[in-house]
């Protein structure tokens, strides 16, 4: 009984203490401690430091000086927005109950490319169908066309079928468009289920990586990933496509574009898209903020970098003028068009 | 080392078919129905560094008997629980919700001690699944709870009467030992996962990753036909692996039902297992 008692109490003592082996960093909720916990928790999970050549904690410390007990909330979101600016990402966002953060700079210094009422007025006649928010319309040329303006909703498999019916199956499309434009992403699962609509064969699709631990280069082995062709049954369409793009295609848009660009019978048409190929997290602040940032790269199915956008193929480099938009000209989907009636005309 | 041996042979050879009286008693099954109220906190470094708290729900039910082979001190439990909590953020910025199934199945080997009281020691399978869900997280929304292991489980009871209603006062506790759980890789998406990435989403799980204790303190009121039990759980749990560390934990009221009681009020002629 001597030797159980101590052995018993060494026990309960171990115990107690492998529960609690594991501690949580902990942040007072004020302006330090919040900030403190902003650039830990970046510094720990942000994936494009040295893509960037960022000394995140270096230039933390810079903006960390511009803070005080007294600081405001306000004043405190304006200067941790601020740093994040630094990161040069629009996947990064600091959501507190007044505002949302957000680095705008990777399409607001270029041309924007795109005027949706000259689309809709000029080359859709305000006539065309809409599905799973996909808009389409045969064009003439039996040119198939369809913009889409968002991945934020699910693009269902019958919806796919009916705009491939509609523009494949019966109209007899010979060439089609997939305007991009302005999407600056969504689901990424709908990459999946829009590009099995191009493929008779598995594709690879891209490699992803993650951060194994905090340390700045703890990265995964690329993770290779492919996408599948649709299912039998569903139309498939294997003819020639142009993707238009501009710079304000972002993240799963972005995605697609990478994917779409290593098929043989696609070119990309337009203007360097935005970028967008860190998949973001979501982490919180002690005073509730919450922070989502880039954590998860995703490269090309060459794995070469997709953060900084996806150039036009070769020769397919258009811009279009602010002028020409609104007297109503569109000049990316103008060189879409001529080159497809050049390819037909050809034949 | 000696005396370890000397346990276990014991324990095996207290499975062992013995030609007793005890053979032909009947054996019940006493079965206890519970609904389970308190407060759940969590905390999941994978989705948040903060810690989470809110109301808890959850309802569960056990059903012990006495085994064939060795009624008087071998007792089988198979136990199943579901829990639900509702949970806030410090700030009230963010809800998280959780949902938890847990499934038991053990052996334990009871002892009559004087005094009326009782002593179990056994082991069990444990098998849980669920989630830790914050809706406002885009890609790593939920932290899957899943973990299958072997508990050390261990109980005392004591039978006393107040005046002539019996009841029958239990502390038993519960000790996840060996297992495996399931955790993401540090900055592992679930799309990721999706998109079919499985390497080292699974971990081996002992005391020093995967730490738990689920203690039970109960007071059954045996009225002879049925029983009433009424209890406090605290239930914590903890898994550390790939530089993610989640932990939740619950401090619930409880009250239950034993359709047919514990065989106190009645001293009918049975070999009860909760008893």
């Amino acid at each position: 009984m001597k030797k159980i008692i101590p052995l018993i109490v060494s026990i309960l003592i171990l115990i107690s203490g492998l529960a609690s082996c594991h501690d949580v960093p902990e942040y007072k909720n004020d302006p330090y401690g919040n900030f403190d916990a902003l650039v830990d928790i970046v510094g720990d999970r942000y994936c494009y430091f040295k893509e960037k050549n960022i000394d995140w904690h270096a230039t933390a410390a810079e903006y960390r000086k511009r803070i005080s007990p007294d600081t405001k909330e306000l004043e405190l979101f304006q200067i941790m927005s601020e740093l994040l600016d630094e990161l040069k990402d629009g996947h990064v966002n600091l959501s507190s109950r007044f505002s949302t953060s957000y680095y705008r700079k990777w399409w607001s210094d270029y041309p924007q490319n795109f005027n949706l009422r000259t689309l809709q007025q000029y080359y859709l006649d305000f006539d065309y169908m809409t599905v799973s928010g996909m808009n389409y319309k045969m064009l003439p040329d039996s040119i198939g066309y369809i913009y889409i303006p968002s991945f934020g909703n699910p693009i269902s498999q019958t919806s796919l079928d009916y705009v491939f019916a509609v523009l494949y199956g019966v109209n007899k499309a010979k060439g089609m468009i997939i305007d991009l434009r302005n999407n600056g992403g969504g689901l990424l699962t709908n990459i999946n289920t829009l590009v099995g609509r191009f493929i008779d064969k598995p594709l690879t699709g891209g490699y992803i990586r993650h951060k194994t631990g905090p340390a700045p280069d703890a990265f995964s082995e690329p993770y290779k990933f492919t996408f599948d062709p649709a299912p039998a049954g569903r139309i498939r369409y294997q003819g020639p496509i142009i993707v238009l793009t501009n710079r304000s295609c972002y993240s799963a848009a972005n995605n697609f574009v990478a994917v779409m660009k290593s098929l043989p019978n696609v070119r990309i048409c337009g203007a360097r898209t935005g970028g967008g190929g860190g998949l973001p997290f979501t982490s919180e602040l002690p005073n509730g903020w919450a922070i989502r940032f880039s954590a998860s790269p995703i490269t090309d199915p060459e794995d070469k970098e997709t953060e900084f956008g996806i150039d036009p193929s070769p020769g397919y480099a258009v811009d279009c003028t602010e002028e020409e938009l609104a007297a109503g000209k569109d000049a990316i989907l103008d060189f879409a068009l001529e080159a497809y009636r050049k390819a037909l005309g050809e034949q | 080392m000696t005396r370890i041996l000397k346990i276990i042979s014991l324990l095996i050879l207290l499975t062992i078919p013995s030609v007793s009286a005890q053979d032909s008693l009947p054996r019940p099954v006493t079965s206890s129905y519970r609904i389970e109220i308190g407060r759940g906190e969590a905390r999941s470094t994978y989705l948040s560094p903060l810690k989470y708290s809110g109301t808890a729900l959850g309802v569960s039910g056990e059903w012990q008997k006495a085994f064939q082979k060795n009624p008087e001190h071998i007792v089988m439990t198979f136990a199943g629980e579901m829990t639900y909590a509702n949970m806030l953020n410090s700030p009230a910025t963010a809800r998280m919700y959780q949902f938890e199934a847990r499934f038991n199945w053990g052996m334990a080997y009871r002892q009559r001690l004087p005094y009326n009281l009782q002593f179990t020691v056994g082991g069990l399978l444990d098998i849980n699944g669920g989630a830790l869900y914050i809706p406002r997280n885009g890609n790593n929304p939920v932290t899957v709870l899943a973990n299958i292991g072997i508990d050390a489980d261990a109980s005392l009871s004591w039978h006393f009467n107040i005046g002539k209603l019996p009841l029958l006062l239990t502390e038993s506790v519960k000790l996840p030992a060996v297992g495996a759980f399931f955790s993401p890789q540090y900055g592992e998406t679930l799309y990721e996962v999706y998109l079919g990435n499985h390497k080292g989403l699974a971990h081996c799980g002992w005391w020093g990753n995967n730490f738990g204790i689920d203690n039970y303190l109960s007071i059954r009121l045996d009225f002879g036909r049925t029983a009433m039990e009424l209890g406090y759980r605290y239930d914590y749990r903890s898994f550390h692996a790939s530089d993610l560390t989640t932990r939740r934990s619950r401090n619930m009221f409880v009250i239950g039902i034993i359709p047919h009681g514990i065989g106190l009020k009645n001293k009918r002629k049975a070999n009860y297992a909760g008893y």
